[in-house]
């Protein structure tokens, strides 16, 4: 075999074949690696010899190859960072469930203002504006969002009293930190801004604590149930008791209007009679008193009458009134 | 064969050319400085010179040596110190900074590496801090400003009505006055980073940006403490509460019994009045009438008034009566 030719797979290897190969290897790298793609959340921020040349916008792009390098920065994602709080497994359980949640005690223990714990979980949302500023600008850049995030939510927390960052203040701490944090962003000149501050959970510190904070609640609750059982007992016997006033009054109203009508009438017929009499007084005068004893004993039987002559009359009467004992009639049956 | 080896030839010197072009270009007197860098570029080992600028730059290859270093902003962590205040009561600070190369040269000569550059801005901000931290008393250093003192607090009696609110505030009150700062967690800030910058400034070409505590929280036997103090607090307020509403309700059952205890007696005096006055109108309308002719009236009302009283009497009677007067003789007695 003098010839040059290598032979393999029953093709001759001719050194003009194997530049022809190589030739095509290299252009089907430089076409490869010249094209790159940028998504539509992205922009890709070039280089030519590591210095800034363009930034691109989303669809398939070229560059030099190894002249030019892009990089690619979701500039219209909002991207998320939970504090005091971890979503494991997102995509498995939604990143909705308790379950998911590992809890980051050393970043959400801080102080108040009135020197008491809380517990405070929060979530913060942001976006790269500037892709340039944020990929060269900023060495840790999780980290640095994550320490100014921190620094920011810890001092306002530690300048109002637990109370109010329970109840009132939570709005107000929102909108502060992201003002904050943007204030310090720009001052960096980072490229980031923060679109917000959502605070999750607040709670005293678990345990007893909380249940002393859970009492005064109950206890809040037992004040108004208190209060609003000495009203229902009010408003039960006082509109009764003033119904009973009234009726007295009614009552007493009832019998001055009778005894009034009374004395007119008896006064009426009084006068009536009065003003016969005056006409013949003897006459009327007698026919009155006849009347009246004819009135009185008329009807009724059993009366004794006495004659007042007969001195030797004992008379003799049963306390019962209805038979007479017999032993004065002498009789036998 | 002349041929043949003339061609050999060729090859050699053609690959050996290649191998010193290659060596040339990888021994580099071209380098790439890209964004967010910077590099020293030594010549034996010396500093002869700085490149602060991306792009494709020149140096003397084998001689020159160019070594990169970020000027992006940088992030130095703290350990979590433990620190005593002022009145002695020991907390966790853990702080945060911001820095970055601004004299490179200096950087260069003082630190070298970025690890070395780590431990010296631990070795001059953490005592930084700690002699800060010192000196103030806790608030100093949990506050920043005196809006703690500013908040309204009503929001917390939500279901009062206003006069309980005015109570119920003395109540929570007792536990929400607090002194003004002096200092201020900014301010402390500030004191940490004044005291730094010049000093790094200088020795190490480091710009300090900030320094900013990321988080305060109480050491773990202080914590207990406080855990306590915090739970006989909200006691206090919880019983507060409870000992209101206790004291509302009471209040409503005694006003109720006054006015119930008014209403009906009010109700009786007007009854009674009432009545009496109608006796009295009764009485002068009868004594108008009778004392027109009171010889009659007498006579009148007697026989009126036998006629109701006699019928329940048991009588025996004597015919001495005016009755019986003509029983005896039609000329009368």
């Amino acid at each position: 075999m003098s010839d040059p030719k290598m032979t393999a797979f029953g093709i001759n290897f001719s050194p003009k074949l194997i530049i022809a190969i190589i030739v095509l290897a290299l252009v089907g790298y430089a076409v490869f690696s010249a094209v790159y793609i940028v998504d539509q959340t992205e922009e890709a921020v070039v280089l030519t010899f590591g210095k800034y040349s363009r930034t691109e916008g989303p669809g398939m792009k070229f560059k030099i190859p190894l002249i030019e390098e892009n990089f690619n920065v979701p500039t219209k994602v909002v991207q998320k960072m939970d504090f005091g709080f971890r979503m494991d497994n997102q995509e498995f359980l939604g990143g909705t469930t308790e379950a998911a949640r590992a809890s980051y005690k050393d970043e959400s223990t801080m102080l108040t203002g009135d020197l008491n714990i809380v517990d405070i979980t929060w979530i913060i949302q942001y976006r790269i504006t500037d892709p340039r500023a944020w990929l060269f600008g900023l060495d840790s850049k999780e980290k640095t969002v994550r320490d100014i995030s921190q620094s920011v939510v810890s001092q306002l927390v530690g300048d109002r009293a637990i109370l109010d960052i329970l109840g009132t203040e939570r709005e107000s701490i929102q909108a502060k930190a992201t003002e904050m944090m943007n204030d310090l962003f720009t001052s960096y000149g980072i490229g980031v801004l923060v679109t917000g501050t959502q605070l999750k959970d607040i709670f005293p510190p678990e345990g007893t604590v909380k249940a002393a904070f859970d009492d005064v609640n109950v206890a809040f609750q037992d004040m108004s149930r208190l209060i609003n059982e000495g009203n229902e007992t009010y408003n039960k016997e006082i509109p009764r008791a003033a119904g009973e006033a009234q009726q007295a009054i009614q009552v007493a109203e009832g019998y001055a209007t009778e005894r009034v009508n009374k004395a007119v009438g008896d006064v009426a017929r009084f006068k009536a009679v009065l003003g016969e009499y005056r006409r013949s007084p003897e006459v009327t005068r007698n026919r009155l008193y006849l009347e009246m004893v004819e009135n009185v004993f008329a009807g009724q039987e059993g009366t004794d009458l006495v004659d007042k002559k007969l001195g030797s009359f004992l008379p003799l009467k049963t306390l019962t009134g209805k038979t007479s004992a017999p032993a004065v009639a002498g009789g036998t049956q | 064969m002349a041929k043949t080896n003339n061609n050999q030839l060729f090859t050699i010197i053609g690959v050996a050319v290649a191998v010193v072009v290659i060596g040339f270009l990888v021994a580099g007197p071209f380098y790439q400085i890209r964004e967010g860098e910077q590099a020293v570029i030594t010549q034996f080992g010396e500093a002869v010179g700085t490149e602060t600028t991306a792009g494709l730059k020149f140096k003397i290859p084998l001689i020159q040596e160019a070594n990169i270093y970020p000027k992006k902003i940088m992030s130095w962590d703290g350990e979590p110190q433990l620190i005593p205040t002022q009145e002695n009561q020991f907390i966790w600070v853990d702080s945060t900074a911001r820095w970055r190369i601004t004299d490179l040269r200096k950087f260069y000569e003082s630190t070298k590496t970025l690890s070395r550059a780590y431990s010296r801005l631990d070795e001059i901000i953490d005592p930084a801090v700690r002699k800060v931290i010192s000196t103030n008393p806790l608030q100093e250093a949990v506050r920043s400003t005196d809006i703690i003192n500013e908040t309204k607090r009503s929001g917390a009696l939500t279901g009062a009505n206003g006069e309980e609110i005015e109570a119920l505030k003395s109540l929570i009150s007792s536990n929400t006055d607090f002194n003004a700062i002096k200092t201020g967690r900014r301010k402390i800030s500030q004191e940490v980073l004044a005291g730094v910058k010049t000093n790094i400034q200088t020795q190490f070409g480091i710009e300090i940006i900030d320094v900013l505590i990321r988080q305060i929280r109480y050491s773990d036997q202080l914590t207990e403490s406080v855990y306590s103090r915090m739970i006989t607090e909200r006691k206090q307020l919880a019983e507060g509460y409870r000992s209101y509403g206790q004291g509302k309700k009471q209040e409503l059952l005694g006003k109720m019994e006054r006015e119930k205890k008014s209403l009906l007696s009010e109700a009786y005096a007007k009854a009674e009045q009432v009545k009496g006055d109608a006796d009295a109108k009764a009485a002068r309308i009868y004594s108008d009438a009778y004392g027109s002719d009171p010889e009659f009236y007498n006579f009148w009302k007697s026989i009126e008034s036998y006629k109701t009283t006699m019928p329940q009497f048991q009588k025996t009677m004597t015919t001495d009566m005016d009755y019986f007067k003509y029983l005896y003789s039609p000329r009368g007695r």
